[in-house]
């Protein structure tokens, strides 16, 4: 029998020591990036001495506050447009009547965007913009914004669409027939009993369209206009030139942003009830 | 409108935003790249040509460079998508399992820490711990594991930890969700049952994970293959990743017909390794549902393999997102 409990701690501790491990190669290169930040020196790479010169004069480049400013935009806009056709997908396909056709072809078409490499995206995304824009004369589609958020919402949606299903599905359809039994009309019953329903997974997919848009980087280097650089094209631009700490000083400023607005809607949430393992799903998409 | 069109259109009406925006903007734009691989390029100032139409840029870009690239980025997609599943399955078992379930809130959310950190910044952290001049190579010269300083950045070594730190979290949730939805329930009853901790985990918790596997590693394999972001950044000029390729045709040499043809082949690849994938999945499960089967001297075969996926109750299965993968996975009943 002791050597039954030995043998168990054993396995145990090896997990432990595992989880611990895991911990710190997923923070290593987030640490460095905030320890480099406040590198007074004129290289990202090469630490000089400790200060906050990369900060100040971060914020005062125009260059760095205007691509950060266009990537704020483009995912706000990203946000709103792929929440909206995700929350209309996600329902109609958890609502869907069953053996009906069109649920499978939907699905396997957002699944094909998932599946489809970026790049692939990039490259189909920008001839298309040409031809929309300067040889059909729909002007928006010359506008660097736009075609940021039309890009992003392409890839996103699907992932939010997902997110919305998984938490229609889990939820019975009776309660909307209830209300509508009750004498609601199909739209009100649609906006005070589904909508509310659906609220924790369209939070979670406007958040997760959020990050999906600041975060990307292939699909916006092949759609980007001139004057609408977003963040991370000018940080990979920046990479084959010279690196300087200013990078590392808006990008930890941005992550502790990020992290704020992440502890605010997991506040939000768990005042709704939910358990914090719970939460963490949620806003991840699961 | 006939009563078959209705049928057919049935309760869809809310789901036509959504169809019109991903035909549009998706599905149109990628068939145009797959009209523009059979056009050629005709010269110098010209993208591409559609007047003759032929398979001659599929040929083109079955060169020696481009193999070689395309075997190059498949050692590492795959080798990534492994070390990924090998590092996450012992962390989301000892997440989902070991940690108390207060503090797995916590730890989950700092997991996913990385997840929410531009995704060029975490590569440069990297870069920066891997430079020969950086503090890692000085200490590790400071203690004499090393003779001179670390030479690793821009090599081959380096893209490979980079990808594997990049796509990590994309491994670890969907395992952590599989094995914690599958409850401490189906555990206890194990060891109740008189199954060790190894052989619980190998035919209880495992095989329910199973789907937690497979999207974890579509998750994680897909957008590695098509990365080129990691690899330019960490492996320099050894790093060309079949990605950059495809982007170059399009950002520097201007021969969109080649480039669409580039694309196509990495696409029916990568929806290749997808269908591939799933159909592997399907015939381990039948395996380890074949070796795993519990015979019970009464001669009773009903619910004799209780471990496999497809016995799990369906309630539990149902928050599960199925991100990726709907389709491979087993599908919930609302699917």
């Amino acid at each position: 029998m002791p050597e039954r409990i030995r043998r168990r701690s054993l396995t145990d501790t090896a997990l432990w020591v595992w989880g611990a491990v895991v911990f710190v190669f997923l923070f290593l290169p987030i640490a460095v990036i905030v320890l480099y930040s406040f590198n007074n020196g004129r290289l990202l790479a090469s630490f000089d001495e400790l200060g906050v010169q990369a900060y100040v004069s971060g914020l005062q480049n125009d260059v760095i506050i205007a691509s950060v400013m266009t990537s704020l935009k483009a995912a706000t806009g990203t946000a709103l447009l792929a929440t909206v056709l995700g929350t209309f997908g996600g329902i109609a396909l958890a609502r869907a009547t069953k053996g009906a056709k069109w649920p499978v072809l939907l699905t396997a078409l957002l699944a094909l965007t998932l599946v489809t490499p970026e790049v692939v995206d990039g490259i189909a995304m920008l001839p298309w913009f040409v031809t929309l824009g300067v040889d059909a004369g729909l002007t928006p589609f010359n506008n660097g914004l736009f075609r940021l958020v039309i890009a992003h919402t392409a890839f996103s949606t699907a992932i939010v669409t997902f997110i919305i299903r998984a938490r229609m599905a889990g939820i019975d359809s009776s309660l909307e027939e209830a209300a509508e039994d009750l004498g609601a009309t199909k739209w009100r019953s649609f906006r005070d009993v589904t909508l509310p329903l659906a609220g924790p997974g369209i939070l979670a997919g406007a958040l997760m369209a959020f990050t999906l848009s600041l975060d990307n980087t292939i699909l916006s280097s092949f759609v980007q206009q001139p004057g609408y650089t977003p963040w991370p094209v000018y940080i990979f631009s920046a990479v084959r030139v010279a690196l300087r700490p200013e990078v590392a000083a808006i990008s930890t400023a941005m992550l502790v942003l990020t992290l704020l607005a992440l502890a605010l809607v997991g506040l939000v949430l768990k005042r709704s009830g939910n358990s914090s393992s719970q939460i963490v799903k949620t806003m991840a998409g699961s | 409108m006939t009563s078959r069109f209705r049928k057919f259109l049935g309760d869809s009406a809310l789901s036509f935003p959504t169809w019109a925006y991903m035909l549009f903007f998706f599905a149109l734009p990628v068939a145009l790249v797959m009209w523009y691989s059979f056009g050629f390029k005709p010269d110098q100032f010209t993208t591409h040509s559609m007047e003759q139409l032929s398979l001659g840029r599929y040929r083109e870009v079955v060169s020696p460079t481009f193999l070689s690239v395309f075997t190059a980025t498949l050692r590492i997609s795959i080798v990534g998508t492994l070390a990924c599943l090998v590092i996450a399955v012992p962390f989301a078992y000892w997440l989902a399992v070991k940690v108390p379930p207060g503090r797995r809130g916590l730890l989950l959310a700092l997991v996913l820490v990385p997840f929410w950190t531009n995704f060029l910044v975490r590569t440069l952290g990297w870069q920066i711990i891997l430079s020969p001049d950086g503090f890692v190579s000085e200490a590790l010269q400071g203690i004499g594991l090393l003779g001179s300083p670390l030479d690793i950045l821009y090599s081959r070594a380096a893209v490979q930890i980079g990808v594997i730190y990049n796509y990590l979290p994309l491994m670890i949730l969907p395992l952590f969700v599989a094995m914690d939805s599958a409850g401490v329930q189906l555990r206890e009853a194990s060891a109740d049952l008189g199954a060790g901790k190894w052989r619980t985990f190998f035919q209880v918790t495992l095989p329910l994970a199973t789907p937690g596997v497979v999207s974890g590693c579509l998750l994680v394999f897909i957008p590695l293959t098509g990365d080129y972001i990691t690899a330019s950044v960490l492996g320099g000029a050894n790093g060309t990743m079949i990605g950059q390729l495809v982007a170059n045709q399009f950002q520097n040499a201007q021969n969109w017909a080649l480039g669409s043809a580039m694309a196509v082949v990495l696409m029916l690849f990568t929806l290749a390794v997808v269908v591939v994938t799933a159909l592997l999945a399907l015939v381990v499960k039948a395996i380890i549902r074949y070796v795993g089967r519990v015979e019970l001297p009464t001669g009773q075969h009903a619910g004799t393999d209780a471990g496999t996926a497809a016995d799990l109750p369906e309630g539990s299965r149902v928050r599960q997102a199925e991100p990726a993968v709907s389709g491979t996975t087993t599908g919930g009943p609302h699917a």
